[in-house]
């Protein structure tokens, strides 16, 4: 009776641990060359948890079912000790283990963390709650919409890809489980690694360290292309930041509202040679937002920014001395997810 | 107090006087009850908030929590499980037992081990009571990462305030423990005499005394950022956000063996019990115990492995040496089984089904310990799953082995045995739907607290599961404290060695024991002095065969 239960018991957890984990369709196919080398280290740690798992189990059910007390036997079973000796083996057969399971860790480990030359580089700035893509060699940036969309990231196939990460506010965490990989994005703490994707298709990715409300809204997206698309794709986000106009405001007269980690519009224009007045609106309940003008979106200098404040709260503000020209303004906590096109020009030129 | 009754009395006092005396007891049996009745109420709340989370996850969408509430639920949920039961409860087997173990009169400091009761259920509601506040509950998480922890309203307040009690009193208590152990054992119990449960009692508050105080340090740290306008985990002026992590985990690893070791020290004591055996390598248990408590301090950036700020290959290294005497652990418990007489009575039910079950959360863990792998399920179901193995499937069946072991010596009545069976198998069976298949969502690269996911990633079968089997181990729980309410009303007949077979000197007193615990000490020759007396009164002396 009870042997039959013990055997039943078995069958759930190792009915699905031994279907289901050795034959990897618990996970995705791995969409790098360094998530293949993940994938084999977790057969080779596989191969040594099966030959624990069935020597553990198999011994306590042995003992179960062959040392269990027959009815009407008082006697005592030997008192039997364990010798130093024993003990010593206890030791040894651990040691063992952990000697064989070290160094394949540390082989994947090493080709996980190799930096070949980038081909590609792309600079990911994470915020509450949403990502933002740099390409500084190609000059563009994406961003998701908090709450609406998420980023959409296009890299080529078969070329290295070197990723820098950061954070403007707490901890996040770039994750793409198709890639077998998570890394944080710390404030103040740039991170740095390598990718080299194999495989077309789009990747779901997603925010892995808790970072608050919208954590589990925290998504992205990334799309393996190859080289002919993604240049396609680059041409294609230059050119629609290019055409982004708006009208100029009556008197120079400018207001703006964050909610929702988003700006109300993409655009703001006004008539050169007369001061700017703006008023901000932060409707984020507990969250710091600013507004803040640069040259454009490699951020390298600014013109002008209101402090940081938290919602709900307006701030008004004047901007004086701008030249004509066509700028690039953005709450300096969340960076492109909330930015856009500062225009400044005669409303017929449309700001050129 | 409505769980457990007092000891028995001459003539039963009136109902205030004896609330008094339950109110302003020093006797660490009292004190031990006290503590395991708290947990149990702890217990209930934090297993409540279990369900609520479960259910919210069962299908994607937000249902009936929005993300807010979520937040909040698993942040109070981890918190008090770790912090207000399980550590609590086994430091109240630890008040109960270690100075009948040791053949004490009581505690060392008797009202300092008062004091650090009472501080728990103060802190307790004090971090309960965020729910009350504006904004509501600390919702950042049992691990309150900063700088995100510097952010929230009251509710974080009361969490900070909350665990500084609580730590301040797990470090009295810790103290407590490690003066009684050191100096008021009974003639002739030397260190390695002692039980296997007190070295783990032992060897657990070494580690509460020598970590607690740097979580203590922490929290007033991120209280001084909130308030006080520095700048510790504020990387823009100056901080560091990583300063919190590397502060937290310092603390929080050894705290996860906090959590372990005292489970590790009462299966130790009851399968030798239940095999008729002595334990198979005691002086193995004992150091691998100690091993395991110096190399705990050595490993905490394994947490922190994705952060890539940490040195890779010394933390890995240290972390998968933990397994060695973790592996010695098994291996004695194994070998003492072998060649025994196996008697399944509840007590040995769940410590079997503790081996068996903390064998996986040890085995999940080799995975996570490697940092390459790591990367690839850190943070996500995988880590829900290896902490549940470890704390559910590892602490809790040692817990409930604890308690069906005990209670007739605690209260002098037996739990029911054909509840505990059914209970048994329902918990195991409700414990691995629930968390196996969150291996499964881990490596399909679902992150952990997210209180929502969009249907089209495959992770909704599963977490349906998941949910199914959390409210059978709901169904297990009713009937494990169904079994506590219906087993007091049973009359007290549990003789001094109610399962025949007792081993510590906790089963040469009566059940209950009498305030002063021992009418009569026997002789301490061996570390199994209840069997050597066993022995004697049957004419026979160690080594020969009474058949």
């Amino acid at each position: 009776m009870l042997a039959t239960r013990t055997r039943r018991r078995w069958l759930i957890p190792i009915g699905t641990a031994f279907l289901c984990l050795p034959m990897a369709g618990c996970a995705e196919q791995p969409g790098t060359s360094q998530a293949q080398d993940v994938r084999s280290l977790y057969y080779v740690i596989l191969a040594l948890a099966a030959v624990v798992f069935i020597g553990v189990e198999g011994m306590l059910l042995w003992s179960i079912v062959r040392y269990r007390r027959r009815k009407g036997d008082q006697s005592e079973p030997p008192q039997r000790e364990g010798s130093t000796r024993m003990i010593l083996l206890f030791f040894l057969i651990g040691a063992v283990l952990v000697g064989v399971l070290f160094p394949f860790g540390e082989v994947t480990l090493a080709r996980v963390l190799a930096n070949p030359p980038p081909v590609e580089v792309i600079n990911i700035q994470a915020s509450q709650w949403q990502w933002s893509a740099f390409y500084p060699n190609e000059g563009i940036v994406t961003s998701g919409k908090t709450f609406v969309r998420p980023l959409v990231i296009e890299v080529p196939v078969d070329e290295p890809l070197h990723v820098h990460l950061v954070s403007n506010d707490v901890m996040h965490e770039f994750f793409v489980p198709a890639f077998f990989f998570m890394r944080n994005a710390i404030p103040g703490f740039p991170n740095d690694f390598t990718w080299t994707p194999t495989r077309l298709g789009t990747f779901n990715g997603q925010c892995a360290e808790f970072c608050g409300l919208g954590h589990a809204r925290m998504t992205f997206v990334i799309k393996v292309v190859t080289e002919p698309d993604f240049l396609a794709w680059v041409k294609v986000e230059r050119q629609t930041i290019l055409r982004i106009k708006c009208p100029p405001s009556s008197g120079n007269k400018l207001h703006i509202t964050a909610k929702n980690i988003s700006w109300n519009t993409n655009c703001l224009a006004v008539l050169p040679g007369q001061p700017i007045s703006i008023s901000v609106t932060n409707l984020d309940a507990g969250i710091d937002h600013n507004f803040a003008i640069w040259n454009g979106i490699d951020t390298t200098h600014q013109f002008f920014a209101t402090g940081k404040f938290p919602g709900v709260g307006t701030r008004s503000d004047t901007i004086q001395g701008l030249r004509p020209g066509k700028y690039y303004f953005q709450c300096n906590v969340h960076g492109p997810a909330m930015a856009g096109v500062f225009i400044v020009g005669h409303p017929k030129q449309g700001g050129k | 107090m409505a769980v457990i009754q007092a000891p028995p009395v001459a003539r039963r006092e009136p109902l205030g006087r004896r609330l008094l005396g339950w109110l302003t007891t020093t006797d660490h049996k009292k004190i031990g009850i006290l503590y395991l009745v708290n947990s149990l109420g702890f217990l209930v709340v934090a297993g409540i908030l279990a369900l609520l989370m479960r259910t919210e996850l069962a299908r994607p969408g937000t249902q009936f929590l929005s993300p807010h509430a979520y937040n909040q639920v698993f942040t109070e949920h981890g918190t008090l499980m770790i912090f207000l039961f399980i550590f609590p409860t086994l430091a109240g087997f630890g008040n109960y037992f270690v100075p009948l173990q040791i053949g004490a009169l009581d505690m060392a400091f008797p009202r300092v081990n008062a004091l650090s009761f009472w501080l728990l259920p103060v802190g307790g509601l004090a971090i309960l009571s965020g729910f009350l506040a504006k904004g509501g509950a600390a919702a950042a998480g049992w691990t309150s990462f900063a700088p995100l922890s510097v952010q929230g309203g009251t509710g974080q307040d009361l969490w900070i305030l909350g665990l500084a009690i609580v730590g301040t009193a797990s470090i009295l208590g810790g103290i407590n423990f490690i003066v009684t152990i050191l100096r008021m054992r009974a003639p002739g119990m030397t260190m390695l005499r002692m039980p296997p449960f007190c070295w783990s009692v032992l060897a657990t508050s070494l580690l509460v005394v020598l970590a607690a105080p740097v979580l203590t340090a922490g929290l007033i740290m991120l209280f001084a950022d909130r308030h006080l306008g520095t700048v510790f985990f504020d990387a823009s002026r100056g901080g560091s956000a990583l300063l919190w992590q590397n502060v937290f985990w310092f603390f929080g690893h050894p705290e996860v063996y906090m959590l372990i070791l005292v489970a590790w020290g009462i299966v130790s004591e009851i399968l030798p019990v239940f095999s008729g055996k002595p334990l198979y390598g005691y002086r193995g248990v004992v150091l691998a115990f100690l091993l395991i408590t110096a190399l705990s301090f050595t490993v905490w950036a394994h947490h922190m492995f994705a952060t890539g700020a940490v040195e890779l290959p010394f933390f890995s290294v240290t972390t998968e040496m933990i397994s060695i005497p973790t592996g010695v652990l098994f291996f004695n418990w194994l070998a003492t089984l072998w060649k025994g007489k196996l008697r399944f009575e509840p007590p040995m039910l769940f410590a079997l089904g503790f081996i068996a079950m903390f064998l996986i959360g040890g085995i999940d863990g080799v995975w996570m310990a490697s940092p390459a792998m790591d990367f690839a399920i850190h943070d996500t179901y995988w880590v829900v799953a290896h902490i549940h193995y470890v704390l559910f499937g590892g602490t809790m069946f040692g817990i409930m082995a604890g308690f069906y072991y005990w209670f007739p010596k605690m209260s002098g009545r037996f739990l029911s045995r054909r509840l505990g069976l059914w209970q048994f198998w329902i918990q195991l069976i409700g414990f691995n739907l629930t968390f196996f298949p969150m291996h499964i969502l881990g490596l399909r690269g679902m992150p952990r607290r997210i209180a929502d996911y969009a249907p089209d990633r495959g992770w909704t079968g599963l977490n349906t599961l998941a949910t199914l089997g959390s409210y059978v181990i709901g169904v297990a729980m009713a009937l494990f404290f169904f079994n506590l309410l219906m087993s007091l009303r049973k009359p007290k007949d549990a003789p001094a060695d109610p399962w025949g077979s007792g081993n510590s000197l906790e089963w040469a007193t009566s059940s209950p024991p009498p305030p002063h615990n021992f009418d009569t000490l026997p002789e301490v020759r061996s570390s199994r002095p209840v069997y050597d007396l066993r022995r004697s009164r049957q004419g026979l002396t160690a080594g020969e065969s009474p058949a």
